[in-house]
């Protein structure tokens, strides 16, 4: 027993010896918090954070994240970080009811707390939003309305009437069609679950229902997949107009073919980037003002409003449109 | 020159949180060390820690003895609790007494849930691992069907959030009542009729039954008392977060098993000790906590822990306890 331990415990010091820990000087330190490592979306979101550390001086900026999806690790490593006594965190949540104590407590210590997709925590200085969620659903409404030459029977999907977010794009694509007497909304916020087999399951029974329909509001990201493939099978890609949210290279077969026609999302890249500017203007006392440009794509007209707690929203209109013809662009 | 007290094991515990703290103060300094530090560390290892307590119950009591619904049922007491607390108090009005409710809700549910592990594997002589994995996904199931997926906000209960995070004399209150189970359990475990009767029905079922110990009885206790600790862990995670969730540590599973196999409980049955757990939880919480200071990806922890695993169940067969009582340098025992 106690030789073999003794080895092994000898030989994992040495390992965390030898590994060492790059020393960071006098900058100050923003580290960001992701809800999971290893995704495509996260490590775009890397790219961001990345970016921003090389590009501004006295400012050390990396990523950190749980191998798993929990909000528990999530959890640890933020109180790990509040006890580092590093000046800065930017998180992207997991749960974000789960951090609200944890991120009390580090207010307290004087660590400055940002967040992005978390506009209904309470414990933060700054959350950031990429845009505002009825506004990005008018943006789909608009493409849909054009497409179809401003009449025709239309349908949208929701992930679950339980998404906040799903629900308002939706909302906001209605309130937008309403203004065209030709537009009629017909079945509207399908519950695909997140599913993109449910999605084609519902996207086949209206095109049975209707068959003279011509567009689809996607809502969760593997909606406009679902709808997609019906669309295919039904040969109407050249009939209909499918535009939703979407993730470029899994939506890309069906941008080739044209059933699905444009997707939308906003860039991690920018998120990242974004989050870490508005982190560095709270650590340094600079205000942030509405109308304000952050000089990046998307934020150059950001809306700033007050949160829920004593924290701001910020909010861009970072949405990036991608077709056919762009989609290889972006590689997640 | 060994005592009753310690042994081989405690001291390499011992030792490995010694050589972890020696090797923070060359790899990341003093501040890893510090109070605030040690506070957070003491606060995240609380609710694995009662786990892991719960596994080495069921794995010391053998039959190839394992209880992989802890944390499933630890959410579950939660949410239950969440939601039947408000009939008797409400946080607004009487947030002290809506918190003892809701514990004295979680520990009622806690003991249901053990419970039915203990009759499926006492009674009903289930094999554990397939018992438990059959409750955890009853119990996630519940909580799922209770919450519809979502995270249920408790918000701001200050008595609540005070016990999750509030240090009494430099303790942290949940990691005081960390100890507190564990000091209760280790003087059941050593002093009475049922702590003798577990270790020995885990060395062999057969014998003890033939001697005359209830054994379908200790099984049925044993799950039980697994549950109650996985409640308790329930409590500390929904005050740590004032929220209630069904997958909150999903990945606390692998972690419970590997701070029981740490601390030398057999996985065959019949030995382990709560102080080992203990240690052994705290060893792995430096270790956790030193990795994130380290800046290291979380992905190298997931594979050093899997890596410690499989070298201590290697270590567990390799029996050189006669060797080791002349070489190991007697240690004092840490608490």
């Amino acid at each position: 027993m106690g030789h073999s331990k003794l080895l092994l415990a000898g030989v994992s010091a040495l390992a965390m010896v030898c590994i060492g820990l790059p020393a960071a000087a006098a900058d100050k330190e923003i580290v960001t918090v992701v809800k999971v490592t290893g995704e495509n979306w996260f490590t775009r979101m890397a790219e961001g954070v990345d970016k921003y550390g090389a590009d501004t001086d006295g400012i050390t900026a990396r990523q950190v994240g749980p191998a798993k999806a929990d909000a528990a690790q999530q959890t640890a490593i933020i109180q790990d970080l509040i006890a580092q006594d590093v000046d800065a965190i930017t998180i992207v949540p997991m749960d974000p009811s789960a951090l609200e104590g944890v991120l009390r407590r580090a207010m307290k210590r004087g660590i400055v707390i940002t967040t992005h997709e978390a506009d209904n925590l309470q414990n933060t200085q700054v959350d950031m939003e990429a845009f505002d969620n009825h506004e990005f659903g008018a943006h789909f409404a608009e493409q849909i309305v054009e497409c179809m030459g401003e009449e025709g029977q239309w349908t949208s999907f929701v992930g679950s009437l339980g998404s906040l977010t799903h629900v308002q794009w939706a909302d906001g694509g209605e309130e937008y069609a309403a203004k065209f007497p030709g537009m009629e909304l017909v079945s509207p916020k399908n519950e695909s679950f997140n599913d993109a087999n449910r999605a084609y399951e519902i996207a086949k029974e209206i095109l049975r229902t209707y068959p003279d329909i011509k567009g689809f509001q996607g809502g969760s990201a593997i909606d406009v997949i679902g709808i997609g493939r019906a669309v295919e099978e039904a040969g109407l890609e050249d009939r209909t107009c499918v535009i939703g949210l979407g993730l470029p290279k899994d939506t890309g077969p069906y941008l080739e073919t044209g059933a699905v026609d444009s997707i939308a999302f906003w860039d991690p890249l920018d998120a990242g980037y974004v989050m870490n500017i508005l982190t560095k203007m709270t650590v340094t006392g600079e205000e942030i003002k509405d109308g304000m440009d952050l000089g990046v794509q998307g934020y150059n007209n950001v809306k700033v409003s007050a949160g829920p707690g004593e924290g701001i929203i910020v909010r861009g209109q970072a949405w990036v449109d991608v077709d056919a013809a762009n989609y290889k662009e972006y590689p997640f | 020159m060994s005592s009753k007290f310690y042994d081989g094991q405690l001291g390499f515990l011992a030792l490995v949180n010694a050589m972890v703290i020696v090797a923070s103060l060359f790899l990341v300094g003093p501040k890893f060390v510090g109070l605030y530090s040690m506070q957070s560390m003491a606060t995240q290892v609380s609710e694995l820690g009662l786990l892991a307590l719960g596994v080495m119950l069921a794995m010391a009591a053998g039959r190839g003895g394992i209880d992989l619904s802890g944390i499933a049922l630890a959410n579950l007491s939660g949410v239950i609790a969440f939601n039947l607390a408000p009939q008797f108090a409400t946080a607004a009005d009487a947030p002290m007494l809506y918190c003892w409710v809701f514990a004295a809700i979680s520990i009622i549910v806690g003991i249901l849930g053990g419970a039915i592990n203990g009759t499926l594997v006492g009674y009903a002589g289930l094999t554990p691992i397939i018992a438990t994995l059959g409750t955890q996904m009853l119990f996630t199931g519940i909580a799922v069907g209770l919450t519809g997926g979502s995270a249920l906000r408790l918000g701001y209960i200050p008595p609540l959030d005070d016990f999750a995070n509030l240090p009494v004399m430099g303790v942290p209150i949940s990691f005081a009542l960390f100890l507190g189970v564990a000091f209760a359990l280790a003087i059941v475990l050593r002093y009475t009729k049922y702590g003798m009767r577990l270790f020995l029905l885990g060395s062999n079922d057969v014998a003890a039954r033939y001697a005359g110990i209830p054994v379908r009885r200790m099984y049925f206790i044993t799950y039980t008392i697994a549950g109650m600790l996985a409640s308790v862990a329930g409590i500390i995670i929904a005050a740590r977060t004032s929220s209630v969730k069904w997958d909150y540590g999903t990945s606390y599973v692998m972690v419970a098993i590997l701070i029981a196999v740490m601390a030398g409980v057999r996985p065959e049955g019949g030995y382990g000790r709560v102080i080992c757990v203990v240690i052994s939880a705290c060893a792995l919480q430096l270790m956790s906590s030193l990795f994130n200071f380290m800046h290291l990806s979380n992905f190298f922890r997931d594979c050093a822990w899997g890596l410690l695993l499989l070298l201590f169940l290697a270590a567990s067969k390799v029996d050189l306890s006669m060797y080791l009582r002349f070489r190991t340098p007697v240690r004092p025992g840490r608490a």
